[in-house]
């Protein structure tokens, strides 16, 4: 409550720069937490926008510090809002770049050191990317290398490499990346849909949809039908509007009630979703309740469910605790206000959680990957290190 | 009633020069009701400090002005100021990222919103459009949409000063029933027209809207609604609080502020409502704080849920059916936790207890086999085995012990101590120190009214055991008359709201609201002291004299500045219902009082007397009389009041009188000659008049002198 209880991030050589971050980042974390910042697209890209001043802001004397900082903010945005996975992806992708950037410096610094023997390899290596290094028998293999880096993170107080500007480039190129989502996705979509084809969406809110049916009306001139479901109470309006947007692309849309889902079910050829969240098992938070069940439906009927996603949105989070994850809104939708003693008790989930076997194919801004796959991915892009940020590193 | 004009007039350039600070979006808070509704409890504690699902009060307040992005927050405290004081000053809102600025007006004096509104006016800190809400208030409400549609109406009507927001109820739902009241809105601009407070639906009145012809001109359709939570959130322009400082009697927000505002043809200023779905209501008695807080938990407020976890220190996390639990809940494996259930960081509940639709605070000790419903446990309380605790609030640090059972409705105060085994009846309210009557602490819980009184501690051993600590506290030992509803009351004004009660605690409130009243006009400033008598109109001149004369007397004595003494003159005037000519009488007469007393204790020769009173206290008359007849009437009264007040030498206090009020300018030379001319022949004032003859005559010829001189034909 006072500012004593509050973690001080940054230390204090410069205490106008420190607190100039610290009110930004504490009415950011405020707006989260009254839910003023909402849209995984715009939380990821206002994170990325505080990280940015975060990072000019901090002074650290080594690395490891640096990495402990990012982290100990990654922890605060996640704790701010637990639903809000925008903020702790993109600070754990922007982690992972730094980590792989300071890996590469120690390289070239212990190849530096170890000049005579290890030439060769270091010539061969230089400027591409990085390779394990001198793994030459089975005894190196174990051996090897957390024990290194270990060291030098925090051994090292000095380093070539400009840390601070590695990670403004990979914000940059992050934010550039989430910006230019659509087009990737968008690439893919004439040639997912057919002439004549029915599809159904639940999700209306969704922007990366709604590109990607318009894209595949005007690119590839396909003519379809889109099945919007009314998605009641939350999203009704949604619903409206995203059906008006289409019928303005001259489009053929229909809004229908959640009930009629499954009687419909058998006509329609692909069921598009898009995603709030992917988790590390393939399995997706999408954000309006009943989606779960529309996926459940089509794989009754053996139809395809393609969800479309934006990288970032790829978290390396596993759901175990499904109703963790979850959202739960407000209750005055779904009944008129009564008084407690002698109202029903209501439960209105705003989001839902779609598990892996009820989703066919991922359409990322990297391409379609199956549900099993998505691991993979995600370690391409974080580290495992950093799936938890709290607790200490090891 | 040029007074007024003159401050409306003023309140106007003031709203001009504003506009230039418009971006500036100020809110000013009312941490106090003046109610005592939330006693035992808030005699410790300031309301807007208890918590409401472990959160103070105020924060929800607050939370809502920062969603609704408000620049400088004044929170006017006026019982507990300074515990609302330290509080603010170390809470978050005093931060550098706070949202807003945040200052908290002290006005310990205050007895009424009104008091707190002249306050707020005196201190000139409002410069543009802000909202007031009181320091209570629970809402989702989108202020924006309320914000453009107060623009909207100021732009189409320019006498339009306030907008109040009004939240839609559906029949089902039983808080509007507490504050009954009925808004008459125009239909098409959704104007208030009138607004009547209700009277309960229980008792014996019937509700009856009077309305005034007059109002309803002009109104092509209009609607009378009942349906309609008041959740004081008002968006008022700057001309709002001149107009609490030009009625100094106007006390509450809305049965004085509103309904005197739009059926005052004088002042020309509409209201606007503006109704909302969205969730808003205030936190005003126990019985809403009950309801309230069962839906805070059932998430009717979202976005503002609990597990947003606004204050730095929270960590509650959401289960479904409505489970919040913070960290570090230690729960034994047998216990049970219900639907709609919030239990705070640091409490132990023991084997085979069962909560249910319950709040508990931080910190507490819940031991074995107990059985919690409906209730609110606040922080580091401890209970012992097998109690049974039933719709009832514990206050932070009680103790209850083993087997107690709290029925329906007892609320038990801070730091009371209950012994083992002890039933404590329905609706009983036990707090650890005796508080004194109401009637005589009013409002002004300092300690001074808390003195430990013997006699007050008979029904103790028997309730709270013998080991026990607590004090029954009962709201009824005040003398009011409604005493018909006083058995019920004490169940009523409890938490209990059950269907076959909701009539019965009604009528209970209504007597509250009543006593209150009633209670207000006894401990506000001394000028309403006797407001009651007032009502009874037979002898209402009799008592402005008497009333009048106090006043003035008073201001004389204390030598109050003029403008002080003015206000509360006009304050009684109006109050009262009299005429101008009425004021100027007592005026008169309380100054020449005053001359008799200083000539009749020689402190002064008549002379020197006269001249002392009437040069300082001259001024009185300047913004009484305004006209020409209205000075000749003036002229006449103090003849009368000297010639009845036999001194020894009336004609020179005349001409004293005169004198002094000619040379202050107060009487123009005109105006004398014209009394003159038509002065009375009664042989009554013959010796009276003697002086004066002379004086009249030499003003003339001066007059004529001068005028010669100038050469100017005036006569």
């Amino acid at each position: 409550m006072s500012a004593q209880s509050m973690p001080s991030l940054v230390s204090n050589n410069h205490p106008t720069a420190v607190t100039e971050i610290e009110v930004s980042i504490d009415s950011f974390i405020a707006k989260l937490k009254r839910k003023q910042i909402s849209g995984s697209y715009i939380i990821a890209l206002e994170t990325l926008q505080l990280l940015k001043r975060f990072i000019s802001a901090v002074r650290w004397s080594n690395v490891n510090e640096l990495i402990a900082q990012i982290r100990e903010l990654g922890n605060r945005l996640e704790k701010a809002n637990p639903t809000a996975f925008g903020c702790g992806n993109v600070i754990k992708r922007i982690l992972a770049v730094l980590r792989d950037e300071i890996e590469e410096d120690m390289r070239e610094t212990m190849a530096g050191q170890g000049n005579n023997d290890t030439n060769n390899n270091t010539n061969n290596n230089n400027g591409l990317t990085p390779a394990e290094p001198l793994i030459s028998s089975m005894f190196n293999l174990l051996q090897k290398p957390e024990q290194n880096s270990q060291d030098f993170y925090e051994s090292r107080a000095k380093t070539k490499t400009d840390f601070r500007q590695v990670v403004i480039q990979a914000i940059k190129d992050l934010i550039d990346e989430i910006k230019n989502i659509d087009d990737g996705i968008q690439q893919i979509a004439v040639d997912l849909i057919h002439d004549h084809e029915i599809l159904l969406t639940p999700t209306p809110e969704s922007k990366t949809v709604l590109k990607f049916l318009i894209r595949a009306r005007e690119r590839a001139n396909r003519t379809f039908t889109v099945l919007v479901t009314e998605g009641f109470p939350n999203n009704t309006q949604n619903a409206h509007d995203f059906a008006k947007k289409l019928a303005e692309h001259d489009i053929e849309t229909i809004i229908i009630p959640d009930s009629a889902v499954f009687a419909l079910m058998s006509r329609v050829g692909k069921v598009i979703i898009g995603t709030k969240t992917v988790f590390i098992n393939g399995g997706s938070i999408v954000s309006s309740a009943g989606v779960s069940s529309v996926c459940e439906c089509a794989r009754e009927f053996k139809t395809p469910v393609f969800a479309v996603a934006g990288l970032y949105k790829l978290s390396p989070l596993y759901p175990f605790n499904v109703e963790k994850f979850v959202e739960f809104g407000g209750s005055q939708h779904i009944l008129p206000r009564m008084d407690p003693r002698n109202r029903l008790d209501t439960i209105n989930k705003i989001t839902d959680y779609v598990p892996p076997e009820n989703i066919d194919i991922y359409i990322t801004n990297i391409g379609g990957f199956a549900p099993s796959f998505i691991y993979r991915i995600a370690w391409d892009n974080y580290k495992q290190i950093d799936v938890h940020l709290d607790g200490k590193q090891k | 009633m040029a007074p007024k004009k003159g401050s409306v007039g003023n309140s106007h350039s003031r709203g001009d020069r504003d506009m230039d600070v418009e971006d500036r979006f100020q809110a000013v808070v009312l941490t106090d009701s003046f109610e005592t509704r939330f006693m035992p409890l808030s005699a410790d504690k300031p309301r807007c400090l208890l918590p409401l699902a472990n959160v103070p009060l105020i924060e929800y307040t607050l939370e809502f002005l920062a969603t609704a992005g408000v620049n400088e927050v004044y929170l006017t405290c006026s019982a507990h100021a300074n515990q609302i004081d330290e509080y603010i000053e170390n809470s978050k809102w005093n931060l550098p990222w706070s949202p807003f600025k945040i200052s908290t007006i002290l006005s310990p004096e205050a007895r009424s919103v009104g008091d707190v509104m002249r306050d707020i006016d005196n201190r000139g800190i409002i410069t543009g459009d802000f909202i007031l809400v009181s320091g209570d208030v629970i809402t989702n409400m989108d202020i924006s949409k309320m914000m453009e549609f107060h623009k909207k109406m100021h732009a189409q009507d320019k006498d339009h000063i306030a907008t109040m927001c009004l939240s839609e109820a559906t029949e089902y739902y039983k808080t509007r029933t507490f504050e009954p009241a009925a808004f008459i809105l125009d239909k098409s601009t959704s104007r208030c027209i009138y607004y009547q407070d209700l009277p309960l639906l229980s008792s014996q009145e019937k509700g009856t809207v009077q309305i005034d012809p007059e109002l309803l001109e002009g109104v092509d359709e209009f609607s009378i609604r009942n349906d309609l939570i008041d959740c004081r959130i008002d968006i008022c322009t700057p001309h709002v609080p001149p107009i609490f400082q030009d009625n100094f009697d106007y006390q509450s927000l809305r049965t004085d502020f509103v309904r005197g505002v739009i059926s005052s043809d004088i002042l020309g200023k509409n209201i606007y409502a503006c109704i909302t779905g969205d969730y808003a209501t205030r936190v005003e008695s126990w019985q809403s704080y009950d309801t309230i807080s069962q839906d805070y938990i059932g998430r009717w407020c979202y976005p503002m849920v609990l597990d947003n976890n606004m204050q730095y220190d929270q960590t509650y996390s959401y289960e479904s059916r409505h489970i919040y639990k913070e960290n570090n809940v230690v729960l034994a494996q047998s216990c049970k936790i219900g639907k709609c259930t919030a239990i705070g960081s640091g409490t132990k509940i023991g084997e085979g207890t069962r909560i249910e639709n319950s709040i508990i605070g931080r910190n507490c000790q819940i031991s074995e086999g107990i059985v919690i419903k409906d209730s609110f446990i606040w922080d580091n309380s401890i209970i012992g085995d097998n109690s049974n605790i039933q719709h009832s609030i514990v206050a932070s640090n009680a103790r209850l012990g083993q087997n107690v059972t709290l029925n329906d409705g007892c609320i038990i105060g801070f730091d009371v101590i209950i012994d083992d085994g002890m039933n404590i009846p329905k609706g009983t309210k036990i707090s650890a120190k005796p508080i004194k009557d109401l009637s005589a602490s009013g409002f002004d819980l300092d300690d001074s009214d808390e003195i430990t009184d013997e006699e007050n501690t008979e029904p103790f051993s028997s309730l709270v055991g013998e080991n026990g600590v607590g004090y029954l506290y009962d709201s009824d030992t005040s003398d009011d008359e409604e005493d018909a509803s006083a058995g019920i009351h004490k169940v009523s004004n409890c938490l209990t709201h059950q269907i076959e009660e909701l009539y019965l605690s009604d009528a209970s409130i209504s007597s509250i609201t009543k006593r209150k009243k009633k209670k207000r006009t006894m401990s506000s400033n001394s000028m309403y002291t006797d407001r009651e008598d007032i009502e009874s109109e037979e002898d209402e001149e009799e008592d402005f004299e008497a009333e009048g004369l106090a006043t003035v007397e008073r201001a004389l004595e204390n030598n109050h500045d003029i403008d002080t003494a003015l206000l509360e003159l006009n304050t009684l005037r109006m109050s009262m219902n009299v005429t101008y000519h009425e004021v100027r009488t007592v005026t008169v007469m309380a100054l020449v009082r005053r001359v008799y007393h200083f000539i009749s204790t020689q402190t002064l020769g008549p002379k020197d007397a006269v001249h002392k009173v009437f040069n300082h206290w001259g001024d009185l008359f300047k913004r009484r009389a305004f006209e020409e007849s209205e000075f000749i009437d003036l002229m006449n009264i103090i003849m009368d009041v000297v010639v009845d007040t036999k001194f020894e030498k009336p004609d020179l206090i005349l001409f004293g009188a005169f004198t002094s009020l000619y040379n202050n300018d107060i009487l123009e030379e005109d105006v004398i000659y014209k009394w003159w001319d038509n002065v009375s022949d009664n042989s009554k004032y013959d010796t009276v008049k003697n002086l004066i003859a002379k004086w009249v005559e030499w003003l003339r010829t001066a007059d004529e002198e001068s005028s010669e001189e100038e050469s100017s034909g005036e006569e």
